[in-house]
């Protein structure tokens, strides 16, 4: 064939191509199924580019919210002692009110760091999973106020972490978490939860006498530190009172019939953060967990912060506004119910991060995140609780993509990567710092 | 308007999965016509030089436009490669005394690896030179590799080996020469194309048959189904989300990301390759083959000359065989023994633990070569798989200098080694050492109880029923039949697929510069995968997975399938559509872009959770 017969064909095929996108512009219906085919204009038009503010330069904390330092006093050793009111105080607030005002209770409190533990939880779904982010608050905390120890994990860890490398034996072996106790989770699919709804602060519960291997009323577990901050000074059991443990090392050795909510390993002063990761969760299980287990450990173990970070799954699958709204009637009626169970805590809500999907070729952001945001700042501020805007302070709609291209985020546009989560970790840190200063 | 076209971006590369390269191409292509065809009178007219050296200047103006659209300055590296490498081969060719010659070709190699070793290694070499020192030296900061840098060193290398070797007679011109190093649609992805077979095509005129032309329409769509359907759907949807987070998904996800990304890989580099040949010959340039269904290949051996032939060819002929290949064992031997030593030492931190045996071993392989007959076969056994090792391991380090890929590169030697001994041994052996195998490997599992071990004792346990019922097929003499046969190929088959498969643990890494970064997210991939497959498997789940990620599963189903299909199968509807009426095959074309792009548009899969 001469040149010139190719160049017929592909003209002809260019012309072809073009003729579809008139009559086949956008999205079509054929024979019942949806056909896409681009316009003419999106086939010429530049691709949808995205506003992506620069998160390194953008000082959320100064410029989203006035400065409230000033205003904050840590009370002398006198006033601690003074007995905590039931709920924080209503204070009036409008949309500019840095939302650290909220955890100022937390901040005195920790001037008791020198002489008890003062336990922070966190609470989040799979952004948060294998200590990412909770690492970072935790070290910023110790660093400061003291502390060690990674606190609060399950008996058997399915999710690895970071910091600590987790092993569980029982009958001289090494198990898998699956052949180990069974557990039953408030977050995890039906037959995973409990009717009586006895879960522990953790939202889970392993139960000694029900596993795989024979022989499950002995348990061995290793939880070997991994990082300088998991170094603890005491391992914790949190469990019935059939069950007997004893430790050597990095080793507790558990035997006996019933429930086991959570071992630890900690200090007897400063900072404990725990990392209570629930994956899938959209955070609406606490009203699930029964509240006088709840309220017995957060007032025993002296919880005074609670942070929830949760909304990211509800973002994939909902496009309306409305189902937004009921989502943040949900996470309204949580914060109360964490306020009864802890009402000497304070309450940190981290909304969810910037989320990108593909969408016709193009990486975009759902465009709820942005609403959800606004609408749980609103809510926070509403109910008195602080609250960390991940999606603003990374630079709003669309920065999750610059966040793919530095490596920050994974390629689903949704999760962090270590090295993103220790930013955002970090940030958060600091954020919760700052208020102090 | 005018910026956007002619000035680099780095966000908007010239992809060919983008309508911007089809706009480009159909351009360069309409120009293209004009020079071959105006003012053309006859055939002879067609095919002058002048009008020949005019499309060559041409292609070699379109090609230096298209690697500026896609890597910015970095075109000044490739221009300064080709005038270097054609100035040394014009020396090389000029000098008559062989050492002169010969120090012109090592200059060549020196200039050439030694760009590329600072694009690719410089991160890793002054982490070694801080590691030895106790030195916090930041030579580089940040490095960006430029596009396909390492496809044209390779030919720029092939060209000057070539001349010094007298397999080809240097390029008169060096625009001729330059147009061999940077024709645009091999640029960025390949096939390697050495200097032998593709300089002579300067100068032969433009001839495309129907035939080769419907060949060519073919292999552009067949590339773009390939990259679009079956690598970036199921890497987006899938695969990526598994391999970044291994942990969100059960081990029975994890290992079909791990077999779906099998089949990623392969669509995205030979979907690349294949569009580029297609490109090529419609401007009447035949670029070697590079992909030919490599996982119908029954041992690694034939896995790595279907996989990435012109990468497999170039370093057959310029690092094997220079090695020594299986007639001996040289100084090259040794010296890259040494390197990889060194290397593996420096990455690791363990300098004792590996050089000692290192060392030993070679110290030893000296010996027994001082003494040995060369042409025994147990020597042409040694001298074949220590070189074929080497040639590997270095494969794997061109990758990157991280040690995910000296270990993909030195497990894909031990596999060849290993099958090509398996090979060599009677039915009796083979039976009791994978009886014995197993068995260690069960035992292994029973008292440690680690995902890595029952993950081997699993594959041993199933090589190990394979290899019984041949066993027990040959000692009650079964005769061949057809089935037989076609049976033990298709063992042979699985057995390859899956071995390659899991060599690919180690191989993906999201950075080829930075070994630090590369090392911890390798492992740590690897490691939770690992621990996925052979702990966390959830059968249970099985079911909902499959349903929820249907078009997922059935993408890699039927890209298997296709893959799979018999040569002559697929040469036969290669036929068929290359014979279709021009109007027709307009018309098919256009059916399968509008169906590729419903996986461009296609909403992506949710996440689901199915491991709590």
């Amino acid at each position: 064939m001469r040149p010139y017969k190719v160049l017929l064909f592909i003209a002809g095929l260019l012309v072809s191509l073009a003729a579809l996108c008139v009559v086949l512009p956008g999205r079509v219906s054929i024979a019942g199924t949806e056909v896409r085919w681009p316009t003419l204009s999106e086939v010429m038009g530049k691709p949808s580019e995205v506003s992506i503010q620069d998160s390194d330069s953008m000082e959320y904390r100064n410029t989203v919210i006035p400065e409230y330092r000033d205003t904050v006093v840590i009370p002398d050793t006198a006033i601690q002692e003074t007995p905590k009111p039931v709920l924080p105080p209503k204070i009036e607030v409008d949309s500019t009110t840095d939302s650290r005002i909220f955890l100022s209770r937390f901040y005195a409190s920790l001037s008791e760091a020198g002489t008890r533990v003062v336990r922070v939880l966190h609470y989040g779904d799979s952004q948060i999973e294998e200590d990412r982010i909770t690492q970072q608050i935790r070290e910023g905390l110790q660093a400061r106020f003291g502390g060690r120890g990674v606190g609060l994990m399950p008996l058997a860890q399915t999710i690895p972490t970071n910091t600590v490398r987790q092993e569980i034996r029982m009958n001289g072996k090494v198990i898998t978490p699956q052949q180990g106790p069974k557990r039953y989770l408030v977050y995890g699919p039906k037959k995973t939860q409990r009717k009586d709804h006895l879960y522990g602060v953790m939202g889970q519960v392993a139960v000694m006498a029900d596993s795989l291997v024979s022989g499950s009323e002995d348990v061995i577990a290793m939880c070997k530190p991994q990082v300088p901050s998991a170094h603890y000074d005491r391992w914790r059991v949190f469990a019935d009172s059939t069950i007997e443990w004893t430790t050597n090392g990095d080793t507790v050795h558990l035997t006996g019939r019933g429930f086991v909510y959570a071992i630890s390993q900690e200090t007897d002063t400063g900072v404990i953060v725990d990392n209570i990761p629930m994956r899938g969760c959209l955070g609406m299980v606490f009203t699930k967990m029964d509240s006088a287990l709840l309220a017995s450990f957060y007032q025993q173990e002296n919880v005074q912060l609670i942070i929830m970070q949760f909304g990211g799954n509800a973002i994939p699958s909902n496009e309306k506004p409305e189902t937004i709204r009921g989502f943040i009637k949900g996470y309204r009626e949580q914060i109360r119910y964490l306020r009864q169970c802890a009402p000497q805590a304070d309450i940190l809500f981290i909304g969810p991060s910037d989320m990108m999907r593909l969408k016709d070729g193009v990486w975009q952001s759902y465009p709820m995140v942005a609403y959800m945001d606004k609408l749980l700042r609103k809510m926070c501020l509403e109910e008195n609780i602080a609250y960390f805007s991940l999606n603003n302070w990374m630079g709003g709609a669309g920065s999750m993509l610059r966040w793919k291209e530095n490596g920050w985020a994974g390629n689903d546009g949704i999760h962090f990567t270590r090295k993103g989560a220790k930013k955002a970790g970090q940030a958060i840190s600091e954020w919760i710092l700052n208020g102090l200063d | 308007m005018i910026e956007h076209i002619f000035a680099f971006n780095p966000d908007s590369p010239l992809l060919f999965t983008q309508f911007y390269f089809w706009a480009f191409f159909a351009l360069v292509f309409a120009l293209f016509a004009l020079i071959m065809e105006v003012g053309a009178k006859d055939d002879a007219s067609r095919r002058s030089r002048s009008r020949l050296h005019s499309r060559n200047i041409f292609l070699l103006v379109v090609s230096c436009f298209f690697y500026y659209k896609t890597s910015g300055v970095f075109l000044t590296i490739l221009i300064f490669l080709t005038i270097a490498n054609w100035l040394i081969a014009e020396r090389i060719k000029a000098n008559s005394q062989k050492l002169t010659a010969k120090v012109y070709l090592i200059l060549s190699v020196i200039i050439d690896l030694g760009i590329l070793a600072y694009f690719k290694y410089a991160y890793f070499f002054t982490n070694m030179f801080n590691d030895l020192t106790g030195s916090h030296v930041t030579i580089v900061d940040q490095i960006i590799l430029p596009v396909g840098i390492s496809f044209y060193t390779f030919q720029v290398i092939s060209y000057t080996s070539d001349v010094y070797h007298g397999r080809i007679q240097p390029v008169k011109n060096i625009l001729d020469f330059g147009f061999y190093v940077s024709f645009f649609p091999q640029l960025v992805a390949g096939p390697i194309v050495r200097a032998e077979e593709f300089v002579p095509q300067l100068y032969k005129p433009y001839r495309l048959s129907r035939r080769m032309f419907g060949i060519a329409i073919f292999w552009i769509l067949n590339g773009l189904a390939k990259k679009i359907i079956l690598s970036d759907y199921l890497a987006v949807n899938f695969i990526d989300r598994v391999f970044d987070n291994p942990l969100l998904f059960s081990g029975f996800e994890n290992l079909f990301a791990l077999f779906s990304y099998s089949l990623q890989v392969y669509a995205d580099f030979s979907g690349y390759t294949d569009i580029a040949i297609g490109i090529a010959l419609l401007m009447g340039f035949y670029l070697p083959m590079n992909f030919n269904s490599p996982y119908k290949s029954q041992n690694p051996q034939e896995f790595w000359r279907r996989w990435h032939m012109s990468l497999g060819r170039w370093l057959k002929t310029y690092l094997y065989i220079p090695l020594g290949g299986n007639r001996r064992i040289g100084k090259g031997t040794y010296i890259w023994w040494l390197v990889i030593a060194v290397v593996s030492s420096a990455l690791t931190g363990w300098w004792i633990w590996i050089m000692v045996p290192f060392v030993a071993f070679m110290v030893g392989v000296f010996i027994w070569d001082r003494h040995a007959d060369s042409t025994a076969s147990s020597s042409k056994l040694l001298y074949s798989n220590l070189n074929s090792f080497i040639t590997q391991v270095l494969g794997g380090l061109w990758h990157g200098a991280s040690w995910n890929f000296i270990i993909w590169g030195g497990i894909n030697g031990i596999g060849m080694i290993v099958n090509k001994i398996w090979r060599e041994m009677n039915w009796h052996i083979r039976f009791g050492l994978m009886t014995l195998l197993t068995m260690g490997l069960g035992y292994a599992d029973y008292s440690t109880n680690q995902p890595a071990w029952r993950l081997f004792a699993i594959w041993a346990a199933i090589v190990w029923i394979g290899t019984a019922i041949r066993y027990i097929y040959f000692l009650c003499k079964g005769k061949d039949s057809k089935w037989t046969k076609g049976l033990g190929v298709s063992w042979a088959i699985a057995q390859t697929f899956a071995f390659i498969t899991f060599t690919r643990l180690f191989f993906r890494s999201s950075s080829n510069l930075d070994p630090a970064t590369a090392n911890e997210v390798a492992w740590s991939t690897a490691k939770n995968m690992v621990n996925q497959i052979g702990g966390a498997w959830n059968s249970a789940m099985i079911p909902d997975f499959l349903w929820e990620y249907r078009w997922v599963v059935a993408m890699f189903v039927v890209g298997m399938i296709i893959h799979w299909l018999p040569t002559n199968w697929k040469r036969r509807y290669r036929l068929w559509f290359t014979a279709m009426p021009l109007w027709l095959m307009t018309i098919v074309v256009c059916v399968a872009l509008v169906i590729i792009y419903q996986f461009v548009s296609a909403e992506m899969q949710p996440f689901i959770y199915f491991q709590f």
